[in-house]
């Protein structure tokens, strides 16, 4: 184990090389990638990288960094790709074969607003265009966070009661251009975390094809299929932290992670690298004598409902932070938790730092400031962070 | 100034006094400066004492030379919040003309504020009261220290040994952190900037410090949004540095012992076609037709393609030319005639009488053989140069004017005379006598200098019998072998004491004689000749590779072990001596000049008798300048100067990857068994004239536009037959240089 002063790009591009280098002794490894800003620095690095029994495919769009991995993944190998923004647009017909062939792939996106207006900064509108595409979604809030999720995202995917893309998600520049202290494990410790990977439906064992044309009934069972195993994911999420801790020592965080909940009034709700600004905005106001709390919902798809409701029972105050908008709805995250919460409680949902903007703890303390005196939750309010 | 470090830390924390955290840092640079990196470097300074760090960049769409901030956040706990920094406790800035209210912003009472300037301390007066101000050049120390690229210095690593002298911090710190990183290579730089940071501390406590941040720009509605960039932002105000154009020796031209302009003729060839290309030939010599063959070509050794894809080939280039062009020089008219004698009617000679007659003057020529030429005709095969493309060179250089006297050698006292008559007078009368090989039996038929072998050869039909031996290595013994097989001989072998690859000939000529049947033998001397009469066999010695000696060529040391090799012939062909026998009475050679009683008259020597050089080329490039050096002697007004060599172009400076790997055009060559058989020319050239698209031009401008496609601003126009850049708009990025495929621009510091 060493600690390294990595980008969050690079610590992904880490993380699948040793990943990468554990299946040596399984099927081997691939990468189809294309480079696209923020995340452009991760495929570099990946692609500077000798992985036995590996090989990262430069090509010449992210549909074919997508199509190179379903190759990958369907002959067996261990299969991993990044993009950002339109980029993943693009790869999304590709990301909807790879979920319904359930082909455990590991893609990370360097959250990017889409374009147009053209915007190089963060928001989630791009990967919560997948989210009804049959991916598991993980939103991360520091670097740590990042190379962990990637190591056990193989896991995950390549659980036999799972086998299905997982999407890990980092916030465009702020964290995949932010360096920071990262613990590496060794290859041997990697090992033993990730045995080889087995796609128990590969191609090249007798007849056998994969996606095929399907009557009504077919394809009615294998999407229930997948809709339960997808319903089975927060269990075999919690094995793989217990395994997790169990090679490497330290526990990663839960598909929900709360911050100073237990006694709070109310609690701001968000994802990704405003959740960690969240923390320090609630030890602002727990210092001014307000009992306030932080929910991060780490994993999106599936969402953990039951953990959501128990952490929502009794609160009354809640305060959705949605670094997105469903244009003519609202917040996506809003939409996704507002039913959660106790009869009568009043969930506010607050748009910030759309495009990029730098969402400060301030800014979170004004929606607190705003949503205590509310006796009733109005429409989603934007608020400008620039 | 530092206390000891404390429990919890890591062992070799240090840490500076006076640190509040959460500690907030922000640097502020150009995009390019290294101003992320400056970050990082700080955020690593700071996890070395054991303290939790983050570090990131803010990014724009803007390139190189747009304004960019980047920030470290440093704390004893694990750190939460991922906004930007507001309010900076440590404020570094990589360039001072970003100064104002933005990038001070929120810098409040007794911040540290670090600047790289060439200002000094006393260039900012009583300004920042509030702060503790350091200043340092770190842009000249980093130059200095060569740091950076040939478009941009990089001041980061340099900044930082001011920033922790700053903290009051021991150097070692910043040591081991470059160690860490492995940019050892970058810490004396940092030391410099260390001892050079002047400082000043916070001069007045009461002072206001700059809080204002600009108000975000209005924003229009997408629909009715109709102007893009505002059309008064002159970005060119944020570089510091600007392209030029400026043209870099090429390799090839400084190679040339001739002093042809290799690239001139190339590009000239393309772009104007064969006349235009010998247009700029002439300019330096008149036997384009000759080196076209038989030059050993140093500019391809020298060629920055070879390491690419091959050297061009650029001997049959010129030959290319010579062969298609029509163009006559053109006589000009001197201001005032001179009238000059030049004895020897070789390349020397010619040269010189050349470059005197073509700038108007009265040149006679003396020639002691029947007619010119000298070695090239005497000394070189008519079936490398034949003597219908010779006399084509000749005719053109007579056609100036110039008079030939042939057929009569001219003794000291002649040239004394000529030294009365004349305005100067230039002696180019070549090598001396032949090298002899003093061993046992050198003396018996058939033992015979190559040279004279030639001579012969050239002059009448010569029957060669048996088995040939020749000694030697360079052009004369090739040329010795291939006429020795054309005149009918059974076997040729050539001997040559050292390896076959130090062989001074051209390479491709012993490629084609071992294709028509010669064979090498390397590593070999002959130390005796046997037989009745007449030769019979040659001792070869075995010959080992010694010491390498001052040529750097491994010395030969003759070992015991002979063999015996049958001959009927063997042709010596060990180099000439350089001698000069028309001296007159009381005159020496100094330099390349005459002397008589201490003073220099008006007589120079050019070629092998004053050089030894012992190439065509080589004797070419001396007869112009000892014909431009009577010149300028008699009149200095008028005197010609030649380029300055420089530094040539390196193949690293090209960008191969704008070429595409295009292998050399070779001659055509007669098939080797059918050109044994007679005396035509059997190398017939290139096939025409695709081979100059292969030069790269080194540190010659081509227009290729590549300047002008990279330019992320789109500020470089095409203008006068160049480009123009426009500097209101230029951000100083480098790009246009650092993508310039041939050398041919730099970066330069603006006001510089």
């Amino acid at each position: 184990m060493t600690v390294q002063l990595l980008s969050a790009n690079h610590a992904a591009a880490l993380a699948a090389t040793l990943a990468g280098r554990a299946n040596r002794t399984g099927r081997g490894f691939c990468s189809g990638v294309y480079p696209i800003t923020p995340s452009t620095e991760c495929a570099e690095y990946l692609c500077l990288q000798e992985i036995e029994k590996g090989r990262v495919v430069r090509v010449e769009s992210e549909h074919s960094a997508m199509g190179v991995c379903i190759g990958a993944s369907a002959s067996g190998a261990r299969a991993f790709t990044v993009t950002a923004s339109n980029g993943l647009a693009y790869m999304a017909e590709n990301c909807i074969v790879a979920a319904s062939l359930r082909l455990p792939i590991v893609l990370v996106v360097a959250n990017r607003t889409i374009g147009p207006p053209w915007n190089l900064w963060t928001d989630h509108g791009d990967a919560l265009l997948l989210r009804d595409a049959g991916i598991i979604q993980l939103f991360c809030a520091d670097n740590q966070e990042v190379f962990d999720s990637v190591l056990a995202a193989f896991r995950l995917a390549e659980d036999a009661a799972v086998m299905m893309p997982v999407m890990v998600c980092m916030d465009g520049f702020i964290l995949s251009h932010a360096s920071a202290p990262t613990e590496i494990p060794s290859q041997e410790q990697v090992d033993r975390f990730l045995p080889p990977a087995v796609v128990p439906h590969r191609l090249g064992q007798g007849s056998h094809t994969l996606g095929q044309i399907e009557v009504p009934h077919q394809t009615e069972v294998h999407r229930l299929q997948h809709h339960a195993a997808m319903l089975g994911v927060p269990e075999r999420y919690a094995a793989v932290q217990e395994a997790f801790a169990a090679v490497f020592g330290r526990r990663m965080p839960d598909a929900l992670d709360t911050y100073r909940t237990e006694d709070a009034d109310a609690l701001v709700v968000s994802m990704g690298t405003i959740g960690a600004t969240a923390e320090r905005a609630v030890d602002i106001l727990r210092a001014r004598g307000q009992r306030v709390g932080a929910v991060r919902v780490r994993m999106f798809r599936p969402l953990p409902a039951e953990a959501l409701r128990r952490v929502f029972a009794g609160r009354w105050r809640i305060a959705v932070i949605d670094r997105d908008v469903s244009l003519g709805f609202g917040g996506v995250l809003w939409g996704e938790v507002r039913a959660l919460a106790d009869t009568g409680a009043v969930v506010q949902n607050y748009l910030a730092g759309l495009g990029g903007g730098d969402v400060r703890p301030e800014h979170i303390i004004g929606m607190l400031d705003d949503l205590l005196p509310r006796r009733e939750a109005g429409v989603p309010e934007l608020v400008e962070a620039g | 100034m530092h206390q000891q470090s404390q429990a919890g830390l890591a062992e070799t924390a240090v840490l500076p006094a006076g640190l509040r955290f959460p500690l907030e840092v922000r640097v502020h640079g150009r995009g390019g400066q290294g101003g992320v990196t400056c970050a990082k470097l700080i955020a690593t300074l700071y996890s070395q004492m054991g303290l939790s760090v983050q570090t990131f960049g803010d990014y724009g769409s803007e390139r190189t030379g747009a304004p960019v901030a980047a920030y470290t956040r440093v704390d004893r706990t694990t750190i939460a919040n991922r906004n930007k920094i507001y309010h900076p406790d440590h404020l570094l800035v990589l360039d001072d003309g970003l100064l104002g209210a933005q990038v001070l912003s929120g810098a409040g009472q007794g911040a540290l504020l670090l600047l790289n300037s060439r200002r000094g301390m006393a260039g900012f007066g009583e300004r920042f009261p509030h702060c503790r101000l350091g200043v340092v050049d770190a842009t000249s120390i980093a130059r200095e220290h060569g740091i950076g690229s040939a478009s941009l210095v990089i001041v980061n690593t340099t900044l930082l040994g001011a920033y922790v002298r700053m903290l009051g911090l021991p150097l070692d710190v910043l040591e081991r952190a470059y160690a860490s990183l492995g940019l050892e290579e970058d810490f004396a730089a940092a030391r410099h900037a260390f001892d050079a940071v002047e400082t000043r501390e916070v001069a007045d406590a009461e002072a206001e410090a700059v809080e204002a941040v600009a108000p975000s720009a209005p924003v229009a509605p997408l629909t009715g949004h109709f102007a893009d960039t505002p059309p008064n932002l002159l970005t060119g105000a944020w570089s510091t540095q600007t392209p030029i154009y400026r043209t870099q020796a090429a390799p090839c031209n400084l190679a040339c012992p001739a002093g042809n302009d290799v690239v001139g003729f190339i590009q000239a060839l393309k772009s104007g076609g064969a006349d235009a290309a010998l247009g700029i030939l002439l300019g330096t010599q008149p036997l384009p037709s000759v080196c076209g063959r038989v030059c050993p070509a140093p500019c391809m050794h020298a060629c920055n393609r070879k390491s690419f894809d091959g050297a061009v080939n650029i001997r049959s280039l010129e030959r290319w030319i010579a062969d298609h062009a029509t163009l006559p020089p053109e006589r000009r008219k001197a201001e005032r005639p001179r009238r000059v004698a030049v004895v020897g009617g070789g390349p020397a000679g010619l040269s010189a009488a050349y470059h005197l007659a073509v700038r108007g003057h009265e040149v006679s020529l003396f020639e002691a053989a029947p007619a010119l030429g000298g070695v090239l005709r005497n000394g070189i095969p008519v079936f490398r140069l034949p003597r219908d493309v010779l006399q084509a060179d000749i005719d053109r250089i007579l056609a100036l004017g110039v008079q030939a006297h042939c057929d009569g050698r001219l003794g000291g006292e002649e040239v004394r005379r000529l030294a009365e008559t004349h305005d100067a007078v230039i002696v180019c009368t070549g090598f001396g006598g032949e090298n002899a090989l003093a061993v046992p039996g050198g003396e018996l038929a058939g033992v015979e200098q190559g040279l004279a072998f030639l001579a012969r050869a050239a002059r009448a039909p010569e029957t060669v019998a048996g088995h040939v031996l020749v000694v030697g290595g360079g052009n004369t013994a090739i040329d010795c072998a291939r006429t020795a097989l054309r005149c009918g001989a059974a076997s040729v072998k050539l001997v040559y004491r050292r390896a076959r690859e130090d062989m001074p000939a051209i390479g491709e000529e012993i490629e084609e004689a071992e294709a028509e049947g010669l064979r090498v033998l390397a590593h070999r001397q002959p130390v005796a000749f046997t037989g009745e009469g007449a030769v019979a066999a040659a001792v070869l010695a075995e010959v080992e590779a010694g010491a390498p000696d001052a040529s750097g060529r491994r010395r030969p040391v003759v070992s015991g072990r002979t063999t015996t090799a049958p001959c009927d012939k063997v042709l010596l062909a060990l180099g000439q001596r350089q001698e000069l026998d028309l001296l007159p009475e009381g005159w020496e050679m100094r330099g390349a000049r005459a002397w008589r009683d201490g003073t220099a008259l008006a007589v120079w020597f050019a070629g092998d008798c004053a050089t030894g050089e012992g190439t065509v080329a080589h004797a070419i490039g001396n007869g112009r300048r000892a014909a431009l050096a009577a010149l300028a002697n008699l009149s200095a007004a008028t005197a010609e100067a030649e380029p300055e060599p420089g530094v040539p172009v390196a193949p690293a400076e090209i960008r191969f990857s704008h070429f595409d790997v295009m292998p050399p055009h070779r001659d055509r060559q007669v098939a080797p068994l059918a050109r044994r058989e007679n005396f035509a020319e059997s190398n017939q050239g290139l096939g025409g004239p695709e081979e100059a698209d292969r030069c790269f031009s080194c540190g010659h401008c081509t227009l290729c536009d590549t300047c002008l496609f990279y330019c992320p601003d789109a500020v470089i126009h095409r203008a006068e037959g160049g480009y123009r850049v426009d500097e209101d708009y230029c951000k100083g990025c480098g790009m246009c240089v650092a993508e310039c495929p041939r050398n041919a621009m730099e970066m330069r510091e603006k006001g510089s």
